[in-house]
């Protein structure tokens, strides 16, 4: 008797919108590039995807809790930037994961930064974090105000060219992401998060930690937009302090549309992987039908906007028809 | 187990509002013990005291006659002391069994949670209820689809779940069919051998009588009896419950009769009203009456007036002047000269941080033209806040700045700048002090006079006893009783508020 409905829909199957516009996407993307499959082509299709894999993996986690990460992007600017400058183009292997220790330390911090203020403060996690993300690009302005520096060609090949048994190395990292998810979704803190973000009331009055499992979830926010940080200066070779600012709508888009509703509490963590697979593809169909960059921006605007308002649509027709 | 708890002169005010000046309950091991009292006598901020919501501010609370204070829920839940909310704190985008055992899982040696024990263990708990709900309540269940009978099962499982010396009870049979009470009361029995001590809290005076061994009355704050139920009746009971000293003198309004002696004409007729919580409310309002409804809090009073002013959405028939309305929006309920005073003055009456005169004025700016003539609004506003004896630092002084009482006033100024046709009213005077509610009365009283049609909501039994003619007594979203005349005593109305089945003319 129970009739089909989009919210019953996505939370049986979170990823569900995402998969179907993935297997869209890729099906014109093949259309427009036909050796997409091939193993070289594949391999620097992902290493392009891998950043905003890991910015849409710590940014779902914290949406899943209730909140949103708009910093996301300056932790991205500042880890460039440190690298690019502390480690330059003639530093050594040795000096290189050094900083990327010391820039991974510096994500946390932002992340912990954004969590005081959210979780024991009690801000409003857009307008702190919106303000935080000022001043995340801002430093990152500070350390590098003209883009420039890098990191050695042979460290940033260790990224762009390793494919063990054949396979992109962002699939290996993609598996370990989803697997640390599947842990922490089957322990205490997972209930905990899928809790805090369902009814922060009803959790505080069944005991569960809030302020801890908000706070929590800003520094994992910030540990993977320092991982994304380092895979971007990789990828890239070299520093840009602007480089993570157009990254936080997008890893937003790719979390809404990997069936994390932005309410909080529901979805998951594999959604938003896919989804923002499907964002960087999208990406791809626009480079090569040769229209205008600006579509990109569009497009990924018109995704956001009807991901966000299909539930509120289908409500409302729902309503009218009582 | 054994265990007693003990509560001695407990006191616990509410910025200036007395909720308990002195409760008393003592409960021990093996017993069902009944809190009763009618609204606003106690009872529930008792039951909060005891599991530690709220902290009281004077009195003793004595666990095994050892003094306690419980600083949170979750201090008197480690003592033992769990509690069955009314208002369910479950989450609902979560399965029955993760909303059970939340803070408790069973953990496997890795660190992870053991579906499998958990999905057991819930389901050695959902048998407790077996057959008495539908095949789709399982452990895996999502809160969300549930029906309110189902999550008020989950609340009362994860409560016991923690298998509580003390288990509080409170309301949790309200939204249970006849079924679901009965296996309950079987369960209620069983806990009471083991050890268990109950705290029953219902309004439901049938069932205060079936499960519980002993009672405590409260009326106005005060415990004013405590004894064995088989010593008491039910007429008894009631007659504790209600108050004896007035403090008022209420003047009774009649409808003003016209010279001829002809009845007035029928302003409001509603037929056959369905909400979510209302069940087929049918009533009759006449020009210049004030109609009283009563009963206890939440029996759909307030799903009665918003569904009135087109505030919530509706199934039946509304007739205003014999004209079918239907309202989709407040809008159109105020262009049929409609005024609504909600419950929640701070939340949906007033723009609480801005000023008097914007308070005022909001549902009536278009009457000032564009650009607006503020010379006039503030000539209105200061006339109307003359004739409510509104007492303020100045028109500009925000609406936060003003008593409850004060500010319940410009609710009903900002009205009375429209000068409507009927008010429906969700208990105006609650948090109001005497003097104010005594001008309130005043003007309710003016105002039919004038041949305006009320819909008085009130909680304060006395209210509706003193100011109206006719009261309707809603009961589970229908109307149980209709009391007028002879048969409006605050018996009748707190029997009919309790749902005992002789309480006035049905």
């Amino acid at each position: 008797m129970k009739r089909f409905s989009w919210d019953e829909m996505m939370n049986r199957y979170p990823a569900f919108f995402a998969i179907l516009l993935l297997v869209v996407a890729l099906i014109i993307n093949f259309i427009l590039q036909p050796n997409m499959f091939a193993r070289d082509t594949l391999n620097s299709n992902m290493r392009v995807f891998l950043p905003m894999i890991l910015l849409a993996a710590g940014q779902a986690v914290v949406i899943l809790g209730g909140g949103i990460d708009i910093s996301v992007g300056g932790i991205v600017s500042i880890v460039n930037t440190i690298l690019a400058t502390q480690v330059g183009l003639n530093g050594s292997p040795e000096k290189m994961w050094t900083y990327v220790l010391v820039s991974i330390g510096a994500g946390i911090l932002a992340g912990a930064i954004n969590g005081f203020f959210i979780a024991f403060l009690r801000l409003q996690p857009i307008i702190t974090t919106y303000a935080t993300s000022f001043l995340y690009v801002g430093f990152a302005l500070f350390i590098l105000p003209n883009p420039g520096g890098g990191i050695p060609a042979e460290i940033a090949n260790i990224y762009r060219n390793t494919t063990p048994l054949g396979l992109p190395l962002a699939f290996y990292v993609i598996a370990v992401i989803l697997l640390i998810w599947m842990y922490i979704r089957s322990t205490r803190f997972g209930n905990y998060l899928y809790a805090v973000g369902g009814n922060a009331e009803a959790a505080y009055e069944t005991a569960v930690p809030v302020t801890w499992v908000i706070f929590t979830t800003y520094v994992a926010s910030g540990f993977m937009a320092a991982l994304a940080g380092v895979a971007i200066t990789m990828l890239s070779g070299s520093g840009n302090a602007e480089i993570g600012v157009p990254m936080t709508l997008t890893s937003i888009t790719a979390v809404v549309i990997g069936g994390t509703a932005l309410s909080g509490g529901v979805g998951g963590v594999a959604g938003p992987v896919v989804g923002a697979i499907t964002l960087g593809i999208i990406q791809n169909i626009i480079s090569f039908s040769r229209i205008d960059t600006w579509w990109e921006t569009f497009v990924k605007a018109t995704i956001i906007v009807v991901a966000l308002a299909a539930p509120g649509i289908i409500n409302l027709l729902r309503r009218k028809k009582v | 187990m054994s265990v007693s708890l003990s509560a001695r002169n407990i006191v616990k005010r509410y910025g200036g509002v007395i909720a308990l000046s002195d409760g008393n309950l003592d409960v021990h091991s093996g017993e069902v013990v009944a809190l009763i009292g009618a609204n606003g006598s106690g009872k529930s901020t008792m039951s909060k005291v005891i599991n530690g919501v709220v902290v009281l501010d004077g009195g003793q609370l004595l666990l095994d006659d050892k003094p306690v204070r419980f600083s949170s829920p979750q201090a008197a839940r480690k003592m033992g002391i769990a509690t069955v909310f009314q208002e369910l704190s479950l989450v609902p985008k979560m399965t029955v069994a993760d909303n059970i055992w939340l803070t408790r899982e069973p953990l496997k040696p890795d660190g992870m949670i053991d579906r499998r024990v958990m999905r057991e263990k819930t389901e050695a708990l959902l048998e407790l209820f077996s057959g008495t709900f539908k095949a789709d309540l399982r452990p895996e269940t999502l809160v969300s689809d549930l029906h309110p009978d189902e999550k008020q099962i989950v609340e009362i499982l994860k409560a016991i779940s923690l298998n509580p010396r003390i288990l509080i009870l409170d309301e949790a049979t309200a939204s249970l069919d006849s079924r679901q009470v009965e296996r309950l009361f079987e369960l209620v029995r069983r806990w009471k051998a083991e050890g268990k001590a109950i705290v029953f809290v219902s309004h439901r005076m049938e069932e205060i009588f079936r499960i519980a061994d002993r009672y405590s009355v409260l009326r106005n704050g005060k415990t004013v009896g405590q004894g064995d139920i088989k010593d008491i009746t039910e007429k008894d009971l009631i007659q504790l419950m209600t108050e004896k000293e007035k403090v008022f003198q209420f003047t009774k309004t009649t409808i003003a009769e016209n010279a001829t002696g002809l009845e007035q004409p029928v302003y409001l007729e509603v037929e056959n009203l369905t909400t979510e919580i209302l069940r087929g409310v049918s009533l009759k309002v006449k020009q210049g009456e004030l109609l009283g409804i009563g009963g206890l809090q939440g029996q759909g009073q307030r799903d009665l007036l918003l569904a009135l002013f087109g505030d919530i959405p509706y199934q039946g028939i509304v007739r205003i002047r014999g004209e079918v309305v239907r309202f989709k929006h407040p809008r159109q309920a105020m262009q049929k000269k409609l005024a609504l005073v909600p419950g929640d003055r701070a939340k949906e009456g007033l723009l609480y941080i801005r000023s008097i005169l914007e308070n005022f004025l909001l549902p009536s700016w278009q009457k000032y033209g564009f650009p607006l003539k503020m010379k006039l609004a503030k000539r209105d506003a200061l006339a109307i806040s003359e004739r409510l004896s509104l007492v303020m630092a100045g028109l500009m002084a925000p609406v936060s700045s003003l008593s409850g009482g004060n500010a319940q006033k410009v609710v009903i100024g900002k009205w009375l700048l429209r000068d409507p046709d009927c008010y429906l009213l969700d208990d105006p005077t609650k948090g109001v002090d005497v003097h104010t509610k005594a001008e309130f009365y005043a003007l309710l009283t003016e105002l039919s006079q004038q041949g305006k049609s009320i819909l008085f909501y009130s909680s304060d039994d006395d209210e509706l006893i003193g100011l109206c003619d006719r009261v309707i007594v809603l009961h589970d979203g229908k109307i149980r009783a209709e009391l007028k005349g002879a048969s409006l005593t605050k018996e009748n109305l707190i029997a009919a508020s309790m749902g005992v089945s002789n309480g006035g003319e049905a």
